[in-house]
């Protein structure tokens, strides 16, 4: 349904988005989650053809958003982040443009404007401006906009940015239940958004796809385990014994020598354990000259703690 | 086709809800009124009027180019930067819809609205049938053409002018520039000889607007007009592929 092929876009010389590829199924709700400046906004921008990549490419629907950018735009429903409206016109005559813009007309057109302004509740503010509209009614209406041509896509970026807790909760509410007949894409920057509507996470830092699975998965990926990376100047069945004599290490693997001789692992301890001192003496004892430790995984790590940081900051100042 | 349209009916109710529009229309009204007067009163008073009002209001007087250069710089100015500066770009740009139904929409806009504006001088023409019997239709009617082909090529410098640019000052400052430089041609003719004078003939719109109130209506006059409005519609489709490229 929606597939990324290593999308790369720079700013000037400024780095956007890097090498990102991900498939999306029809029915999911995905969420693009990573700290701001991450890459998610230029990610749904390249996905939306707002954006064209300077390499690779995305398909929706099968269709190329380079090559074939009317057919796949029309699978797409969107919400901008900052979600911008003609201030100057009537919210009715904005949905009326908005959906004649995406090829709807006549009875067609006045059906899918009744459906959109009921679902979305901004049936009191149909006759004002839209820039006289408070917050969340703006972001209803931005929601009508990107359902009014019943695409099959969804995507939403930062949908509960700048609305109060109850404002929140409706919108949430609306996307659940808009994720029952569309595929919705949306972008957080809080881990518990992706918690409360998403099935899938796509985390995002500093313009890379560093994590691509469910909720659940990426909790794990996360627990504070260590992860060693290590080559052992002896033969792999030594290095396993020593390995295996450990308590603290949850399992391990071997790894492709890169030519320096002695047998390489990566290590997995089980969670809260430090186990580089203990390696040193077990192989202190054994006589084994270990040519090298090094610690990996840091940056998921990092990445993860930036975004807990940055929600608990959030959650500090409301 | 619908949608281009969507685009246009968009664009005249900005203007339809902005006092912009109003001011300009109503001082366009006014001033060409005023010009008819004048010329009118003074030609009344000689027995025999060597050419015939409409004409200089029609490219025959500096107001003319003043008043064509204002109402397209006006209308024109803020189709794009507008919708730069409010981010709409983003919500029309990732719609279903192509960048030249996009131009073409704003563009039929606009040209609505100017065709509008001089469709209020019709009354002059009459007034002045009331007072010339003999009238000659021929010249007003390639005026009125002459008048509309001008007005597209402006309107298309314009149109341009605020794709590029981040806000309306700047539109409308690149657009007069460049109009007035086209307008500038006619000087060139006088400093230069040969065949670079033949080509700025070629390109001097004063030269243009004279023959279309003579009743002329030269085809190389034509394809000169038409061709540069369609140079820049492309462009401002072109600009419109840039921002996706940026
Ligand atoms: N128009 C732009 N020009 C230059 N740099 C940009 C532009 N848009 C985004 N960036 C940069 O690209 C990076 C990713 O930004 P963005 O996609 O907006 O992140 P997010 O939406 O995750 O906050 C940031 O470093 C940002 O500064
Ligand atoms: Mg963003």
């Amino acid at each position: 349904m929606i597939e990324a092929i290593s999308l790369t876009k720079m700013y000037g010389t400024k780095k956007g988005v890097e090498n990102i590829s991900f498939k999306i199924d029809k029915g999911e709700i995905v969420g693009f989650l990573g700290p701001n400046g991450a890459g998610k906004t230029t990610t749904m921008r390249l996905l939306t053809g707002f954006l064209y990549p300077n390499d690779g490419d995305a398909y929706i629907e099968r269709n190329s958003i380079i090559e074939k950018p009317l057919i796949a735009r029309k699978y797409i429903g969107y919400l901008s982040e900052n979600n911008p409206l003609y201030e100057d016109l009537k919210v009715k005559e904005y949905l009326d443009f908005r959906g004649r813009v995406k090829g709807l007309k006549g009875k067609e057109l006045k059906n899918r404007i009744d459906y959109v302004v009921e679902k979305c509740e901004i049936r009191d503010v149909i006759s004002k401006l839209t820039g006289s509209c408070s917050k969340g009614y703006r972001q209803r209406i931005g929601i009508a906009d990107a359902l009014i041509n019943d695409p099959p896509i969804l995507i939403l970026d930062e949908p509960t940015q700048g609305l109060d807790p109850a404002q929140i909760y409706h919108t949430r509410e609306l996307i659940k239940s808009l994720s029952v007949e569309h595929t919705v894409i949306l972008s957080t920057h809080i881990l518990s958004e992706v918690e409360a509507i998403c099935s899938r996470v796509l985390l995002i830092q500093k313009g890379n796809l560093i994590f691509d699975g469910s909720l659940e998965e990426m909790k794990n990926a996360f627990k504070k385990n260590q992860v060693l990376d290590v080559t052992f100047l002896c033969d792999e069945t030594k290095g396993r014994e020593i390995l295996s004599s450990i308590k603290k290490i949850d399992r391990f693997e071997k790894l492709q020598n890169e030519g320096e001789g002695g047998s390489s692992f990566v290590i997995y301890s089980l969670e809260g354990e430090d186990i580089r001192e203990e390696i040193f003496w077990k192989c202190f004892e054994e006589r084994i000259p270990i040519l090298r430790l090094n610690e990996k995984k840091k940056s998921l790590e990092e990445a993860f703690l930036k975004i807990i940081s940055e929600e608990s900051k959030e959650e500090e100042i409301q | 086709m619908n949608k281009l349209l969507a685009i246009t009916k968009k664009e005249l109710l900005h203007y339809f809800y902005s006092p912009m529009a109003y001011v300009v229309l109503w001082a366009f009204l006014l001033i060409n009124g005023f010009l008819f007067y004048v010329i009118l009163s003074a030609l009344s008073k000689t027995a025999s009027p060597p050419v015939s009002p409409l004409s200089i209001i029609f490219g025959g007087s500096f107001f003319f180019y003043l008043l064509t250069i204002v109402i397209t710089v006006v209308v024109t100015m803020r189709l794009g930067a507008e919708e730069r500066k409010q981010g709409t770009f983003e919500t029309l740009l990732t719609s279903p819809i192509s960048d030249f139904e996009i131009v073409m929409g704003k563009f039929l806009a606009a040209f609505i609205f100017y065709v509008v504006a001089w469709l209020f001088t019709l009354i002059y023409v009459f007034i002045v049938k009331a007072y010339q019997k003999d009238l000659d239709f021929g010249p007003i009617i390639s005026s009125y053409l002459g008048t509309l082909l001008l007005g597209m090529f402006f309107i298309s410098i314009g149109l341009f002018s605020s794709m590029i640019s981040k806000n309306q000052i700047v539109s409308a400052v690149i657009a007069t520039l460049i109009m007035t430089m086209l307008l500038g041609i006619t000087f060139l003719e006088f400093i230069s000889s040969g065949v670079t004078r033949e080509i700025f003939h070629y390109f001097d719109i004063l030269t243009i607007m004279d023959n279309f109130s003579k009743g002329i209506v030269d085809s190389r006059n034509l394809i000169y007009l038409l061709s540069g409005t369609a140079f820049f519609i492309a462009l401002s489709e072109k600009s419109l592929e840039a921002r996706r490229w940026q």
